[in-house]
């Protein structure tokens, strides 16, 4: 397969885990949390249901993982999560929900800050106005697309793993990136106050 | 990959995005770059694929603001679950319904109930309350210590994965006159993190119980079994259903680790 430096890792946390150790998942869980959540963000759309669909997918695993032979842990784990962001899709529905799931306990709520802190307010407002833009754009997307270019440019994925998580060929992967890239971009550039066109740019 | 020679001529959209991810096998990553150098509408195709794919990069990458956990043991894993699972999850509740812990408390403990003063109380808990622990609960709850791996949860502060809170019951389901015994544990968190500890009982119909913590002198490490009596609790009729046993310890960054497992309550 790809040989990664992840993959490496996770063979020795993979194997214990196989065996029933709780804390080496717990050690993946730490691991892939972040990227995880974040791939089902960017499909979903709402923190409530990418959540929904994260924990889901680390139960899922938890069970399945002795069944996992050759495939690397984390093709496996974003394939899971894959396919429950299709069922959300597909049924509109949440996973792995308490019922008492209130928000009244956690109202401080533990968000830790997101990224670039632009001190300047006006900054900021800009900073905000541009990722919903580019947000929304890849909401825009049909599903197939959307989750090409998320593990792509989201997750930092090659094409080959982006493969083995969509069970799709190289030349799909290829395809959908691509053409999900020039949709986005077609959105984007009907904001020029954002993305201005850059006639006079030049190659590098 | 595929990718025939096509020297000078225009590169496809699929070509310049592979380009640009250095996907394309080293002869067509070339000649792309060499078609592109002298081609200024190819130049401009590149420049807005590439503006594309930074804003797209430099999407924040946001913190998930709840923890994940697995259940303590694979199998017997209980939770809402999807609609086509229903069967499974419908056996399981059966087992444990079937498999029902007659547990009784000793008689004479009764415990004093305190007034709620949690403004971090579920609103629904507020005005009920809390529920004691039995007397000597500790001692009832060391003799069972090797129960609570039967039914036990670890969550982990996502930030720090030294940092855990581990709640552990002695069973899973229990009679409307049984004693519930209990184990937390945390580890790696200071004094005046764990002493923030709540314990709720909820109703998956929406109501709590609030259950009164462990007493000052609770050892650190932290350490606290406690059996709390389910009449005691006074919940609402009719008793038996699903709860969830909910132990919440603030941290110092104002995050909540929230520790469930899922109790049974049998007629």
């Amino acid at each position: 397969m790809f040989p990664s430096k992840s993959s490496n890792d996770d063979r020795d946390l993979v194997g214990r885990a196989r065996r029933g150790d709780r804390e080496a998942f717990t050690q993946l869980i730490v691991q892939y949390q972040v990227p995880l959540y974040n791939m089902a963000l960017r499909m979903v759309g709402k923190p409530d249901d990418a959540a929904d669909i994260t924990q889901e997918a680390f139960l899922r695993a938890w069970e399945k993982i002795r069944t996992l032979r050759e495939a690397p842990f984390k093709s496996w784990l974003f394939q899971i999560a894959a396919n429950l962001c299709y069922d959300h899709f597909r049924r509109g529905r949440r996973f792995g929900v308490m019922p008492d799931e209130d928000q009244t306990s956690l109202q401080a709520s533990n968000v830790v800050g997101l990224g670039i802190a632009t001190p300047d307010p006006q900054e900021r407002t800009e900073a905000n106005a541009r990722t919903r833009l580019v947000r929304d754009s890849i909401q825009a997307l049909d599903h197939d697309m959307r989750i090409a270019i998320v593990l792509r440019d989201v997750n930092g994925m090659a094409y080959e793993e982006i493969a083995a998580v969509l069970r799709v060929p190289l030349g799909t992967v290829k395809s959908r990136i691509a053409r999900a890239r020039a949709q986005v971009q077609e959105r984007l550039q009907q904001h020029p106050d954002f993305f201005p066109t850059r006639e006079d740019a030049h190659a590098e | 990959m595929p990718s025939e020679p096509r020297i000078p001529t225009e590169p496809t959209l699929e070509e310049l995005s592979a380009y640009l991810d250095h996907e394309l096998d080293a002869g067509a990553q070339a000649r792309v770059a060499e078609h592109v150098a002298g081609c200024a509408e190819c130049t401009r195709r590149l420049n807005g694929l590439r503006e594309t794919v930074s804003a797209v990069r430099a999407l924040p990458m946001e913190t998930p603001n709840r923890t994940f956990t697995i259940p303590s043991e694979r199998r017997q894993s209980f939770r809402w679950a999807p609609v086509g699972w229903l069967g499974g999850a419908a056996a399981a509740l059966l087992i444990i319904v079937v498999g029902v812990n007659q547990l009784h408390g000793p008689g004479s403990a009764l415990g004093t109930a305190l007034t709620s003063r949690g403004a971090n109380a579920p609103a629904a808990g507020l005005s009920r309350p809390e529920v004691a622990p039995l007397n000597g609960s500790n001692q009832y709850a060391a003799a069972d210590a090797q129960k609570f791996s039967s039914n036990s949860t670890t969550v982990v502060d996502p930030r720090n994965s030294s940092r855990s809170l581990t709640v552990g019951t002695d069973a899973r389901s229990y009679s409307a006159t049984g004693v519930i015994a209990l184990h937390v544990t945390t580890n790696g968190l200071s004094a005046a993190e764990a002493s923030s500890v709540r314990l709720f009982v909820t109703r998956d119909s929406g109501y709590s119980v609030r259950l009164a913590p462990p007493s000052k002198e609770s050892t650190f490490p932290f350490n606290y079994d406690a059996a709390y009596s389910v009449p005691q609790m006074q919940l609402q009729a009719p008793v038996e259903g699903n709860y969830t046993l909910r132990v919440e310890i603030d941290l110092s960054d104002h995050s909540t680790l929230v520790a469930r497992l899922p109790l049974t309550i049998t007629p």
